[in-house]
């Protein structure tokens, strides 16, 4: 037999139905709408990071005190501490093109009588930093100039502190106070978008030291690979040096060294999991719907049954039964995947457009991949569902399915 | 009347087996997932508030920075801030504790874990008075104690080094030698349970921090109104720090206060993960509907003999809606004791791996509100069926093949 003629008769079948199989088919279509909006949106995220992550640039290593879950900021909150010498010292390392350890306290900031706590970033100002910073996507100046070398008691603002934070906006020229010195800004940096990058307050490393009384402490080495040298291996040879030069042991070391990819690996390691548990609690109502496929499939059997007799008494094999059912049932789960699947990237569509109305930068991402995943998933729930009750049909004795009420 | 609809129901229900089954599974695995989720979240919810009551109802506490302790940022609470708050009316003592994350080493292995300060006047009592802070062995640290330390419970249990740390023994903070003399009873989370305490003043000399506090905690006078206290604390900080009102670089909570934050955060990530395990209920649902238009369909010339002699559309539609309802209450039933079971496991699986705060909690409006929402859904799904059912024709429904 043909296997149009299967889809024929599978069609006809589940057009009898009609009400009931749109019931079952809904069943399927909300359980997938479900899992592609999370997925999608989840998507989506990963690849704003992944951007962001290209705007610090492949080639970077971060090398903090303590732990992993501590930023430049954090640092004021581990024991371990980074010295200026460190820095010299990772700067001499084979394959390190440049290393620049930036001083970071927060402190009260005044602008036109008001108060504020802000992050403050000491940054050295050599021609060769300063070379370096202009490399990074967060630190483009969108007002005014970086820092030359000779510059002292000037600052350079992020975005949200120039415009967003201050009752007045701060522009190029105006005086700031930090502490009990004056600084003249110089710069406004362009919106990075990451909310940290935006929040600091650039000065020169040396008037910062003074400022902080801070004569050697760094709070984080941020380090650029030669190009030709592969950064993992830069990073391990940067940990062991570290190590023996600050004489601790392996595995006892009070300082970490992450390339940008990793430190961005982490982030994206943890937002999966909470996809997977959503996505996974969403895949549940996937399982219930597979529930109502079988019984489904069973009603389908059950009121077939004359008709399966008459099909076996003409000749029909078992297999011919079964994959008659298989493929009712596979049917059922893909048209309800197809449609499942469009209503899923509306629903994230809107959670999109709502989302940036409220100023988030939330957005969807969808693949190939999504498409076939969850058609090929919608169709295996039906089949695995419909197989019980297929084979039920297809072991039917034919008198007995003729003879049947 | 009524038992004779239960025993047309059950017939129909017993005669369909299987399907029967299947259509039930659909309710019971959405009512297992809720419930499961809701008691875990609920017991959760209700060790947090715990925690946040040991700090007595009359405890504020002070931070550098944003609410719900911001990492990093905020300005340095040093002696002076304290000074003005054991001053304000109202506050009775005042504990400023100084932590930072360091390595201990014990017997050739090191961790890195929390190191906290902690005063040794009166005002240490504040600490000591909470439920879950009591010393399990040995005595708490005292002013003049040099180089002693107290440890958390898990370091005394040897579950975070190979050996148990004991009373006498030596462990080593920042390439010093410090002396065991007590360890602190079950706090119920392995970060908290496996910190090291010391004094105040020796903690200044190990991190070089001559000044700055991280944590001011006050306990009010009985009496006084903790949120009345905070809010003039607050005041007074910022009139002694020179700033605007909004423009604080440190936060003043009560703990009732931090209990409703983190209970709100809570109840809006609750609602969503309950919301989507909803989604299954739902499709549970359908399946019900759908399992009922058949149930109609094959028992049409039933309902055309049953309306043949006398039997009303109120009749009809009863009887379907109680097979319907049925469907969906042994599910829910079914259901409930499975969550119940679920989240028991999950219970003991996490205080096996020592977060015992993760408790399930089964208030009697879970089971009985599950309950009836599973019979409403039932319910729910058997109205459209039941009165196709009710509004059939007798003589076509008994000419129907």
């Amino acid at each position: 037999m043909a296997l149009q003629k299967y889809f024929e008769i599978a069609i006809k079948s589940l057009t009898e139905r009609g009400l009931r199989s749109w019931l079952t088919i809904i069943g399927i279509i909300i359980g997938v709408a479900a899992i592609v909006s999370l997925i999608s949106i989840g998507q989506g995220m990963q690849e704003v990071i992944d951007e962001q992550f290209k705007k610090v640039g492949a080639n970077r290593i971060i090398i903090s005190p303590g732990g992993i879950f501590f930023g430049p900021l954090g640092s004021e909150l581990v024991s371990a501490q980074l010295t200026k010498d460190d820095a010299d010292f990772i700067k001499k390392i084979r394959g390190v093109e440049a290393a620049i350890g930036v001083v970071t306290k927060t402190i009260q900031v005044r602008f036109d009588d008001e108060t504020k706590t802000l992050s403050i970033f000491g940054v050295p100002t050599d021609s060769e930093a300063i070379a370096q910073i202009k490399t990074i996507g967060f630190f483009e100046i969108e007002k005014g100039r970086e820092f030359t070398q000779s510059d002292r008691y000037v600052a350079i603002l992020g975005n949200i502190i120039a415009y967003d934070t201050f009752e007045k906006n701060i522009t190029t020229g105006k005086k700031i106070r930090i502490e009990d010195e004056t600084f003249t800004v110089v710069g406004i940096q362009k919106r990075a978008g990451t909310g940290i990058h935006d929040m600091i307050i650039r000065i020169p490393e040396d008037v910062a030291r003074a400022l902080f009384d801070e004569p050697e402490m760094v709070s984080t080495i941020f380090a650029t690979a030669k190009e030709g040298f592969d950064v993992g291996e830069v990073a391990e040879d940067i940990k062991v040096k570290l190590r023996k030069k600050r004489d601790v042991k392996e595995g006892e070391e009070d300082f970490t060294v992450q390339t940008a990819e990793q430190s961005i690996e982490s982030f994206k390691t943890i937002l999966g999991v909470v996809q997977t548990v959503l996505a996974g609690i969403a895949a549940i109502s996937l399982l219930v719907g597979g529930v109502g496929i079988m019984t489904t499939m069973y009603t389908s059997v059950i009121e077939r049954t004359n008709e399966i007799g008459l099909m076996k008494a003409v000749g029909a094999k078992n297999s011919n039964i079964l994959l008659l059912f298989l493929i009712e049932s596979g049917l059922i789960g893909i048209v309800g995947g197809g449609l499942g699947l469009l209503i899923g990237f509306g629903m994230a569509k809107i959670a999109e457009i709502i989302a940036q109305a409220f100023g988030v930068g939330l957005r969807i991402s969808t693949n190939i991949w999504i498409i076939l995943g969850a058609l090929l998933f919608a169709f295996i729930v039906g089949s695995v569902s419909g197989f019980v009750p297929a084979r039920t049909a297809s072991k039917m004795k034919p008198v007995d399915a003729l003879r049947a009420k | 009347m009524i038992q004779d609809y239960m025993k047309i129901v059950f017939r129909s229900l017993v005669e369909r087996g299987i399907r029967t089954w299947l259509t039930m599974i659909g309710i019971f695995i959405g009512i297992a997932a809720v419930v499961s989720l809701v008691s875990l979240g609920q017991g959760l919810q209700e060790s947090i508030s715990e925690q946040f009551e040991m700090m007595g109802v009359n405890a504020v506490l002070v931070t550098p920075g944003g609410p719900l302790f911001g990492i990093g940022g905020g300005a340095e609470l040093t002696d002076d801030d304290l000074k003005v708050i054991e001053k304000v009316r109202g506050v009775q003592d005042v504990a400023g504790m100084l932590f930072k994350y360091s390595q201990v080493k014990f017997k050739d292995e090191i961790i890195t874990t929390a190191v906290i300060g902690l005063p040794t006047d009166e005002s240490a009592d504040i600490l000591l008075s909470m439920q879950n802070f009591q010393i399990a062995q040995g005595r708490f640290i005292k002013k003049k104690d040099k180089a002693k330390v107290v440890v958390g419970y898990l370091l005394a249990q040897g579950d975070v080094f190979d050996k148990p740390v004991e009373l006498r023994d030596k462990i080593e903070i920042e390439g010093e030698d410090y002396t065991v003399i007590g360890s602190i009873v079950e706090i119920g989370n392995p970060a908290d349970d496996s910190q090291v305490y010391v004094s105040i003043e020796q903690a200044r000399i190990i991190f070089n921090e001559p000044k700055k506090y991280d944590i001011f905690w006050v306990r009010t006078l009985p009496g006084f109104d903790t949120a009345t206290v905070a809010e003039r604390i607050k005041k007074d900080l910022r009139t002694s720090r020179d700033l605007e009102e909004g423009d604080e670089d440190f936060s003043v909570e009560t703990s009732e206060g931090l209990r409703e934050a983190y209970v709100s955060v809570f109840a809006v990530v609750s609602a969503v993960v309950i919301g989507l395990a909803a989604i299954s209920l739902f499709v549970g649902g359908i399946g019900i509907m759908n399992t009922m238009y058949t149930s109609v369909l094959e028992r049409t010339p039933e309902v055309g003999v049953m309306k043949a002699i006398g039997a009303k559309n109120s009749h009809i539609l009863s009887l379907f809606l109680l097979e319907s309802g049925f469907l969906g209450a042994v599910g829910g039933a079914v259901g409930i004791i499975v969550g119940i079971a679920l989240s028991n496991l999950i219970t003991y699986g996490a205080a096996a791996a020592g977060w015992t705060f993760i408790k399930a909690s089964f208030p009697w409006y879970l089971i009985v509100g599950s309950f009836a929402f599973s019979f409403i859904v039932g319910s729910i799904a058997g109205t459209l069926p039941a009165m196709q059912a009710a509004k059939l024709k007798p003589v076509e429904a008994l000419r129907y093949e």
